[in-house]
């Protein structure tokens, strides 16, 4: 261990840029077991500890990175499989640079370790070596049911799981994952990764329920009939809207609508071809995540040309580094400073986006710096095709009312912070749909904490 | 368990002793003359107060002055008969004297006189005065006829039944009862004792041997009653394990057959201990019946202050037989001790087994014994001297008064060891368990995989446990070491699961008394553990030797079925007296009536099944069974077991999953298990090797390695308290008890301190089932990792508080880098909102007085003066970060700290210098001009990670700048011994504090002291030390390595300590003297606040001032490679990686004040100073977890003034001497070319000589000092301590005569030469200790000196003619030679240097330590450059002193030099022989 001065930060390989944007293939290699044990031999194992702390699931980073070095993977892959629900897939999505890597010890200068890359091989080489999280089988009678199969539901069903209660979970589409499935593309996390876990699951038991959306193909109150409790995680898909004059326009698209259809177009099931953008010029106005996805698949579905306005710079935007430089590799250009005014439509069809130039100013309340518009810099950025990446609110099926289920202003809703159970008894809920729009690994807390205090209330 | 206001006022004492005697008991006014001026001229050893006559205590113990008495009988008209006694006796009461008299009436003995003892009160001081009692003579004769022996016993029992019968009065005392000897004693000064007792003024008073005493208490409540000498012994030092010994004799007090009494009357007799005495009374209660009851005087000394024998193989067999036959009923009196005893007839004295007092000998031609700490203390004609010399360690000195015959070590041992067939009753009936086992580390693990795992998430056991302190152990086989400290709370405030044993701190040794050094000293420790009853320790039988023995209390499943075999009817091994039986300790119901019940269970077995060995034993634990926590069992037992009279009979063993580390096992052992077989830690060791794909170690090492390290462990634990036999430790109870309620430790912990009394055994009971549950089922769901991850160590989210968490450490970072309140206001609302986490917590402030404007209070200029930085050396930080803490520090007027280990000369008068210069046991870097260049000199007597440990700076951490720092040799590792070897003792401090001042008046001396509960005293006895400043520093500091178990269980929270210490200075009447300061973990101002409100004047910043320029908690201090440059060596991380900068600590500074401001604004304090002391502010907190304990000890508030007075505390010796020598001097300072001869005669008062002009010439011409022989001063007579202390080139002092102990103690430069007319090994000619951290410089002592010579020197030339034990220890520089014997134990830890010694009889090598250094012949090709070496020293040293052994040796050189050893550390390749050129 320590090893920090004679061994430098790598990250795992990525594959060519001429090569990735082919395909929708991850573009990360995971790291071989050299590489992961040499990574992981560069940790001081420090007192204080701040890439456990600022991890939202507090997963037990030095420890499995002190096993890694020391080649023992069984054992790191229990320390890694303990606190998190599947850690090759945060591994893989997780803004480390934001959280366990952004606050390492070493990230002053040195280089902090590559944890989430470590991760992934833990996890990666593990079921490679014939290890697998153990479940001991539905153990009690007790049974819970879950609504919505994305990463918050799917830890709850894992921690229920190995706790022996029975789990049912309900997914309106047609295949288990929600955000990991269809709102993450491919090349960032193969989807063969969720599915893999999915099957894990069923096969410790969970019973998996498609293609069934609560309140319109089954009502709530027969599952909560049949249950013993229920644990919401609807998740937060309802495209943000900026307002702008033309945004209605047949040619302007959700981010979300957007990767599914290439999600479905990969999986090789029907998808609105409306989609397909080659050739043509494609614009996405927001700087997070999701527009970098958004950019990226427009790119490898051979669009033309593909921009991103966002109306602060660089630094300011919220997605992480590590996604803008790689959008940035594979030949997306970028406008900073740039606030879309309006679209300008011809035919009803948008064909640019009218813009404004910015300058940053004071930093406001939050820390973040305000802009001010430039005058006189308006301009037109052209565009066949507009996303919207500007974020998402949660939907509000009406089942939540109906069951007395409260929500705040923005619709999540809401849960007491400790048990994360709803204000009806028995009813838990976590995830997007009540935090907002947020992490994978902060859904995973979710579905942990919720999961451990309904073993606490039925098991006791 | 002692009273909060007895403990404020308590003491310890040292001392200046010793005896005189006319070797043919033949009276005399001289014998006496001579006792009182030895007593006058050790005053210095003593304590004075200003008046010049309040002391603490003097006296003399003389054979009867008979004809003086009989003169006086007849003045009555009264003929004494033949047999006669007197008594001596204190009393304000006439009836005390009739209950006397009417007890001896009933035992047959009959009062003719009752004499007032004519007295002189214009002798007394105030003080003493005022408690003055009646001082009467008690004649008393037979009633009938009867033997001489049978008076004496008479005498004895009536003493004894008049003492428990007023016993509650303390006024009422007899300081002596006897046919042969009178005591004279009481709060006198030595010059005025004669004075005082008119009687000694009477030329009929002639007396054959006088043992005499000085005492130096550390409070200043004396009594009369407490002066020495006792009724048979004067004691210097004190019993570290005392606490043990009482009970322990207690507990051969239930079986005791006296020859001279009958049962009945020794019922009279007992307690054998009076109550509330000191632990020399207690030494001497315990001396004197065993005494009486006609124990042979030489076993009796040996049996309770016996010489090391467990672990010295030089020693005789037979002399090892008659110890161990002893150890069956006798433990040591364990710590150090000059012991003087005498029982009319013989009368002895003996060192303790690490030679840790001086004790110095003279016999003259004319049949005078004179044995005193000093030499000098009685002028004695060279010529008159018929030999010289000084205990070894562990050596006893007898004179026989009937035949007129001094009785020496060997003929004493000789006595011993032949006057019983010891030998053959051990090989007859002690039985060694290790014979009887194959294979001790059988790799079976005893739980099933589910069990294990439950127990170990019971027992705490987490993968922390795992990873930090039972890998450490399997692959070092050593204790795990941390880095920074703890910063977690109490266990009794903590909300998490923690092990029963984290209640207990560990007690560890400071300034009255010495911890040893367990790994280089390590022949004075030994862990043997014996099995089975304790005999009647009266008689001496064979069978006494019916002991089943281990090497070690820790015992593995194979030993414990071994030692359970011999009490097995069904073994063919089976002995009645080993019956055993196992006891579970889980329990169903409730805690406290579950224990009770056991303890009933367990006596009843004692009394009627015979059962000898209880088997405690928690295996039983399962999810329907709890376990009672088995310190309180084995506790509880403890006591129960004595109080039903059959403690004597049995050993405890437990057999636990308690035990994980040597702490949890030296808790048992303190509160009397005799062995422990921590089942459940070696079982997690196999089964971590089982599953461990890593670990790849032999299961069977793996065991031994863990069982080694515990050993380890626990002589470390002992050590820290100065004890060196775990029969010694073991019932000691030296823990403070934090937290648990005054009944638990009533009737569980009795010998220790209750500290914040609070949790009961209901709150205990219900935290057990909390951790039962939470093991069984962790709250929710089936674990793929099963075990918790820990949290205890270091920070794990949502587990213990640390208080240097992640959040923290970024809210300092961030508001120093900002410098913006309210980043600051972050980090208070991190810190102040924390909630009860530790004891300051608990408290609120509420103000008497209305909140004024800011404006009003004083400004933050002021505040500053009182911060200061902690001490960390350069060493263990960087250049860089020590230099922005010092730059910052006095830029804003506070303070910062060298730390151990010198400083860079060019930082001396720039910024960069450090206004407070360390002093560490290392001595590392202290010259004069480092000294010279202090505001402050501190004293480290502790320090709160390691309190009682050294230190070791491994070599390759010791760079070429550390290397020139601290005068060494970059590459060779500097350990640092655990005690400062010139502080045994509170009067050696008062001499080193008396050095300081000399070599540099101008700076303060302060003394820094780690809060423990007692420190009070301490505290009170530095300050009478005439120390400046007081420093309490938190049991939680700490930013170098230390062992994880000292990190986290040794030394008490700050609070505690502050507290107590200022208000036992308070209590006595000292707190205007000294100033006082606190640090521990101190964040915000409301800390700050806070500590000011328990009474301290200034603040230290450790841990925090790092965070501030940079450190993030790493702790990894102690491997070089702190990725943000704070504390390593490693240029790299320095240059790159150091962050720190100026402003950042200027800027927390800044804010903590103006954080200060805003509160003292609130509370309506204009100043700090009327703030200190205010505890009355302070409020427990109206919440329900808070009101369970008892803070009233805290918040106590004694009368008196709050605050130091006067800037210095000015030593009662004002060393006119030199001050007259550096007068003379003073030309050849100013003209350095013109060379200056001084002349003069010295006596043993004449202290530290030598000083005072060093550091005069330090402050001019810093360390290079003057041409040599510049002041050349020719001395005669007898030096006093310290001759030549911190010399420094171009002085040169020539004694003719010799000297005492400590001389040239930090030698930089010069020479000091010492001859006399007797020369040679046989003739002493200097005392203990000498060249003691010394840098440089030449000594030359045509004699032999005492222990401990060279140690750590580290550049000093010196050749002497003999040596005593543990000569050049942790030498890291120079050259000795030595032309005569050494001592034992030579070069421990001693890492650089060399050292030629002459071996004329080849006994040399058996001496030599062999840890670190060997032994070579230099008369070889190889040897050239050495032989040339060493024949060019003698030379110069036949010169210098004329000595008639370099004489011989030069002129049969070539015969000699076959007899010469070179010894030098193994990894030495180059000789560094050239000293001048730096070497």
């Amino acid at each position: 261990m320590r090893e920090f001065l004679s061994i430098e930060r790598i990250e795992p390989s990525k594959r060519l840029v001429v090569e990735r944007v082919k395909d929708f293939g991850e573009i990360y290699e995971v790291f071989g077991k050299n590489d992961a044990v040499s990574q992981s031999d560069r940790c001081i194992q420090c007192g204080d500890p701040f890439c456990l702390n600022k991890c939202p699931l507090h997963n037990y980073i030095p420890q499995w990175l002190k096993a890694v070095s020391e080649k023992d993977l069984e054992f790191a892959f229990k320390l890694s499989n303990e606190p998190s629900p599947f850690p090759e897939v945060m591994g893989r999505v997780c803004p480390h640079d934001r959280l366990c890597e952004g606050d390492c010890t070493l990230n002053d200068g040195h280089g902090a370790i590559t944890i989430g890359s470590v991760e992934t091989h833990i996890t990666e080489a593990g079921f490679k070596a014939g290890l697998e999280p153990e479940f001991p089988g539905v153990t009690t009678d007790k049974k819970v049911a879950i609504i919505g199969s994305g990463p918050a539901g799917l830890s709850a069903a894992t921690y229920l799981l190995r706790s022996g209660i029975a789990v049912t979970m309900y997914e309106r589409n047609d295949r288990a994952g929600g955000l990991l499935t269809y709102g993450i593309p491919n090349f960032k996390l193969d989807k063969k990764i969720v599915e893999r876990r999915v099957e894990l699951l069923k096969k410790a038991g969970m019973e998996l329920v498609l293609d069934c959306e609560v309140g319109r193909d089954i009502d709530f109150e027969e599952i909560a009939d049949k249950h013993d409790a229920m644990f919401i995680s609807i998740g937060a898909t309802k495209a943000k809207k900026a307002s702008l004059n033309g945004e209605n326009a047949s040619n302007v698209y959700g981010a979300m609508e957007y990767l599914t259809a290439i999600q479905r177009k990969n999986f090789k099931t029907t998808y609105d071809k409306k989609f397909d953008f080659k050739d043509l010029d494609v614009v996405v106005i927001g700087g997070g995540d999701t527009a970098m996805d958004c950019l990226r698949t427009a790119k490898r579905e051979g669009a033309k040309s593909v921009t991103c306005l966002y109306r602060r710079d660089e630094k300011n935007m919220p997605g992480s580094k590590k996604e803008y430089k790689n959008a940035m590799e594979e030949g997306v250009e970028f406008n900073f400073l740039t606030s879309p005014k309006q679209i300008i439509l011809e035919d009803e069809k948008a064909i640019a986006v009218e813009a404004v130039k910015m300058t940053l100013g004071a930093k406001d309340d939050s820390g973040r710096q305000k802009v001010e518009e430039q005058k006189g810099s308006e301009h037109r950025v052209n565009a066949d095709i507009v996303i919207m990446a500007l974020g998402f609110d949660t939907e509000v099926p009406s089942f939540l009312a109906e069951n007395g289920i409260e929500i705040n202003k923005w619709g999540e809703i809401i849960v007491d912070e400790e048990t994360h159970e709803t204000s009806t008894s028995g009813i838990y809920a976590g995830g997007d749909c009540y935090r907002g729009a947020d992490l994978v690994v902060t859904a995973a807390y979710d579905g942990r904490e919720a999961a451990r205090s309904i073993v606490k209330s039925l098991l006791k | 368990m002692v009273e909060y206001h007895d403990l404020l006022r308590s003491f310890k004492d040292n001392c200046g002793f010793g005896l005189v005697a006319n070797i043919k008991n033949k009276p005399s006014r001289k014998v006496l003359n001579d006792a009182v001026t030895a007593l006058e001229r050790m005053m210095h050893r003593g304590a004075v107060a200003a008046d010049g006559k309040t002391g603490d205590g003097s006296g003399l113990l003389l054979s009867m002055p008979e004809e003086f008495l009989r003169k006086e009988a007849l003045k009555n008209s009264i003929e004494l008969p033949k047999q006669f006694a007197v008594a001596s006796v204190f009393s304000t009461q006439k009836k005390e004297l009739d209950t006397l008299e009417e007890v001896c009436a009933n035992n047959d003995l009959k009062i003719v006189l009752l004499r007032d003892v004519p007295v002189d009160t214009n002798a007394l001081g105030e003080q003493a005065l005022a408690s003055l009692p009646n001082i009467t003579q008690v004649f008393i004769i037979p009633n009938s006829i009867m033997a001489t022996e049978r008076f004496d016993a008479l005498l004895y029992l009536s003493r004894k039944e008049t003492e428990h019968k007023l016993e509650s009065n303390r006024n009422f005392y007899i300081a002596s009862m006897s046919s042969k000897v009178l005591s004279y004693k009481g709060l006198v000064m030595p010059t005025h004792i004669k004075e005082f007792y008119k009687d000694l003024q009477d030329d009929t008073f002639k007396i054959s041997f006088s043992l005499f005493h000085q005492r130096f208490s550390t409070n200043t409540l004396p009594e009369w009653r407490l002066a020495q000498p006792f009724r048979a012994v004067a004691h210097n030092g004190e019993i570290n394990s005392v606490e043990g010994n009482r009970i322990n004799v207690e507990i051969k007090s239930e079986s005791i057959k006296s020859d001279v009494f009958t049962d009945e009357e020794i019922k009279r007799i007992l307690p054998i201990l009076q109550p509330k005495s000191s632990d020399s009374a207690s030494a001497d209660n315990f001396l004197e019946f065993l005494l009486v009851n006609g124990m042979d005087f030489f076993k009796a000394v040996r049996g309770v202050i016996p010489s090391a024998w467990q672990n010295a193989p030089h020693m005789d067999p037979e002399l090892r037989a008659f110890y161990e036959y002893h150890s069956t009923v006798f433990e040591a009196w364990d710590g150090p001790a000059a012991f003087s005893v005498t029982d009319g007839r013989y009368i002895g004295c003996t060192l303790d087994r690490n030679g840790l007092r001086p004790s110095k000998y003279i016999i003259t031609n004319d049949d005078m014994l004179l044995i005193a700490s000093e030499y000098g203390v009685i002028d004695i004609d060279e010529e008159n001297i018929k030999e010289r010399g000084r205990l070894q360690s562990g050596e006893m000195l007898g004179l026989d008064l009937k035949y007129g015959k001094v009785l020496k070590n060997d003929d004493i041992n000789n006595y011993l060891k032949a006057s019983n067939p010891y030998m053959k009753w051990l090989n007859e009936h002690m039985i060694y368990l290790q014979e009887h086992i194959e294979n001790q580390y059988k790799p079976s693990c005893e739980f099933n995989p589910e069990d294990i795992i439950n127990r170990q998430r019971f027992f705490n056991i987490t993968q922390e446990t795992i990873e930090q302190v039972i890998e450490p152990m399997i692959k070092d086989g050593k204790e795990a070491v941390g880095s920074m400290g703890d910063d977690t709370p109490l266990a009794a405030f903590s909300n998490k699961q923690r092990s029963f044993t984290d209640f207990f701190k560990q007690k560890f040794a400071q300034v009255t008394n010495p911890p040893i050094d367990p790994i280089r000293e390590k022949v004075v420790m030994s862990l043997n553990t014996g099995f089975g009853e304790v005999h009647n320790i009266l008689g001496e039988i064979p069978t006494h030797a019916h002991r089943l023995k281990a090497i070690s209390p820790i015992i593995t499943s194979e030993k414990l079925e071994v030692l359970k075999s011999f009490g097995d009817k069904k073994s063919p091994r089976y002995q009645s007296f080993y019956n055993n039986k196992t006891f579970s300790t889980t329990y169903e119901s409730d805690l406290k009536g579950s224990l009770e019940s056991l303890a009933n269970e367990v006596i009843s077995a004692v009394k009627n099944d015979g059962v000898r060995i209880i088997i405690l034993d928690d295996t039983d634990f399962s999810k329907e069974k709890f376990v009672m926590p088995m310190a309180m069992v084995i506790g509880r037992l403890n006591i129960a077991l004595l109080k039903a009279g059959v403690r004597h009979l049995v050993s405890m063993i437990a057999v636990t999953g308690e035990v994980i580390d040597s702490h949890s096992a030296a808790v048992l052992i303190g509160y009397g298990a005799s062995a422990i077989y921590p089942s459940l830690l070696f079982s997690s060791v196999i089964k971590l090797l089982e599953e461990s794909n890593v670990i790849k170690i032999d299961c069977n090492d793996a065991l031994k390695s863990v069982h080694t390290a515990l050993n380890g462990g626990l002589m470390k634990i002992m050590s820290k308290m100065g004890i060196a036999t775990i029969a010694s430790y073991r019932n000691t109870g030296l823990f403070d008890v934090m937290g648990l309620s005054e009944e638990i430790v009533r009737e569980c912990f009795e010998t220790s301190n209750c500290a914040l009394s609070g949790l009961s055994y209901d709150d205990i009971d219900a935290r057990i089932k909390k951790n039962h549950e939470e093991a069984f089922d962790d709250s929710g769901f089936n674990k793929i990792f099963p075990l918790n991850i820990g949290g205890f160590y270091k920070f794990y989210h949502g587990a213990e508080h640390h208080d240097f968490g992640p959040k923290v450490i970024h809210a300092i970072h961030k508001c120093v880098d900002t410098g913006k309140k309210e980043d600051f206001e972050e980090l208070k609302s991190l810190v102040n909102n924390r909630g009860l986490k530790f004891i300051r917590d608990f408290f609120d402030l509420k103000s008497d007085r209305k909140p004024i404007s800011i404006d009003e209070v004083e400004p933050k200029e002021k505040i500053f003066k009182r911060f200061a930085s902690a001490a960390m050396s350069l060493g263990s930080i960087s250049p860089e970060a020590h230099e922005t803490i010092a730059i910052a520090m006095n830029r804003i007027g506070g303070q910062s700290n060298s730390g151990e280990g010198g400083e860079d000369k060019d930082r001396f008068d720039t910024e960069r210098n450090s206004k407070i210069k360390q002093v560490a046991s290392g001595r590392f870097g202290v010259t004069p001009a480092y000294l010279r260049s202090a505001e402050e000199i501190q004293i480290k007597v502790a320090q709160g990670a390691k309190p009682g440990e050294g230190g070791q700076l491994p070599g390759h951490k010791v760079t070429a700048l550390i290397g020139k720092l601290r005068h060494t040799v970059p590459g060779v590792t500097l350990i640092s011994p655990p005690p400062h070897h010139d502080i045994y003792s509170i009067e050696d401090l008062a001499q080193l504090i008396f050095d300081m001042k000399q070599v540099n008046p101008n700076a303060r001396v302060a003394v820094k002291l780690v809060s423990t509960m007692g420190v009070g005293t301490i505290a009170a006895g530095v300050a009478k030390a005439y120390a400046d400043k007081i420093i309490i520093s938190g049991g939680d500091g700490g930013t170098g390595a230390a062992p994880l178990t000292s990190i986290k269980f040794a030394g008490n929270p700050w609070e505690l300590g502050l507290s107590e210490a200022h208000n036992a200075l308070k209590a006595n009447n000292l707190r205007g003297l000294v100033e006082v300061q606190t640090d521990g973990g101190l964040k915000t101002g409301l800390d700050v606040v806070k500590a000011a409100l328990l009474g301290a004047e200034s603040y230290a910043f450790g841990t925090g001032v790092l965070t501030i320029v940079g450190c993030k908690m790493l702790r990894i201090c102690h491997v070089n490679k702190c990725s943000v440059g704070v504390a390593t060596q490693d240029e790299k991380l320095r240059e790159e990686f150091f962050k720190g900068h100026v402003d950042q600590v200027i800027n927390y500074f800044t804010l903590l004040a103006e954080d200060v401001r805003s509160i003292m604004a609130e509370l309506g304090f204009k100043t700090m100073e009327e703030m200190i002391g205010r505890s009355d502010i302070l409020k427990v907190k109206d919440d329900e977890f808070a009101q369970k304990f008892d803070f009233s000890s805290v918040l106590h508030q004694e009368e008196g003034v709050n605050t130091h007075q006067q800037k210095f505390n000015p030593p009662f010796d004002d060393n006119n001497f030199e001050q007259d020598v550096l007068k003379e001097a003073m030309v050849a300072i100013q003209h350095p070319d013109h060379p200056i001869k001084i002349q003069r005669e010295i006596t043993n008062l004449h202290r530290s000589f030598g000083a005072r002009i060093s550091g005069e010439i330090a402050q001019y011409y810093g360390d290079e000092g003057l041409k040599s022989d510049t002041i050349n001063i020719k001395l005669s007579g007898i030096a006093g301590q310290a001759l030549g202390a911190f010399l420094i080139n171009g002085v040169s002092i020539d004694l003719d005569g010799v000297a005492n102990d400590y001389i040239c103690k930090g030698m930089h430069g010069g020479k000091v030469i010492i001859r006399s007319k007797n020369e040679g090994e046989e003739f002493s000619a200097g005392g203990n200790t000498c060249l003691y951290g010394a840098t440089g410089g030449k000594l030359y002592i045509s004699g032999a000196v005492g222990e401990r010579f060279a140690v750590r020197n580290s550049g000093a030339l010196a050749v002497v003619e003999g040596t005593g034990d543990n000569a050049c220890e942790y030498m890291t520089g120079g050259v000795v030679v030595i032309l005569g014997r050494t001592g034992i134990n030579f070069g421990a830890g001693m890492t650089g240097g060399v050292s030629f010694v002459y071996d004329e009889d080849h006994t040399f090598v058996e001496n030599v330590n062999h840890e670190l250094v060997e032994a070579v012949r230099i008369d070889t090709d190889e040897g050239d450059e050495a032989r040339h070496y060493l024949k060019k020293l003698l030379k110069d040293y036949l010169v210098e002193t004329g000595s008639q052994k370099a004489k011989d040796l030069l002129e049969n050189f070539r015969v000699e030099v076959r007899n010469f050893w070179l010894i030098k550390p193994k990894n030495l390749t180059k000789l560094p022989l050239n000293v001048e050129k730096g070497d």
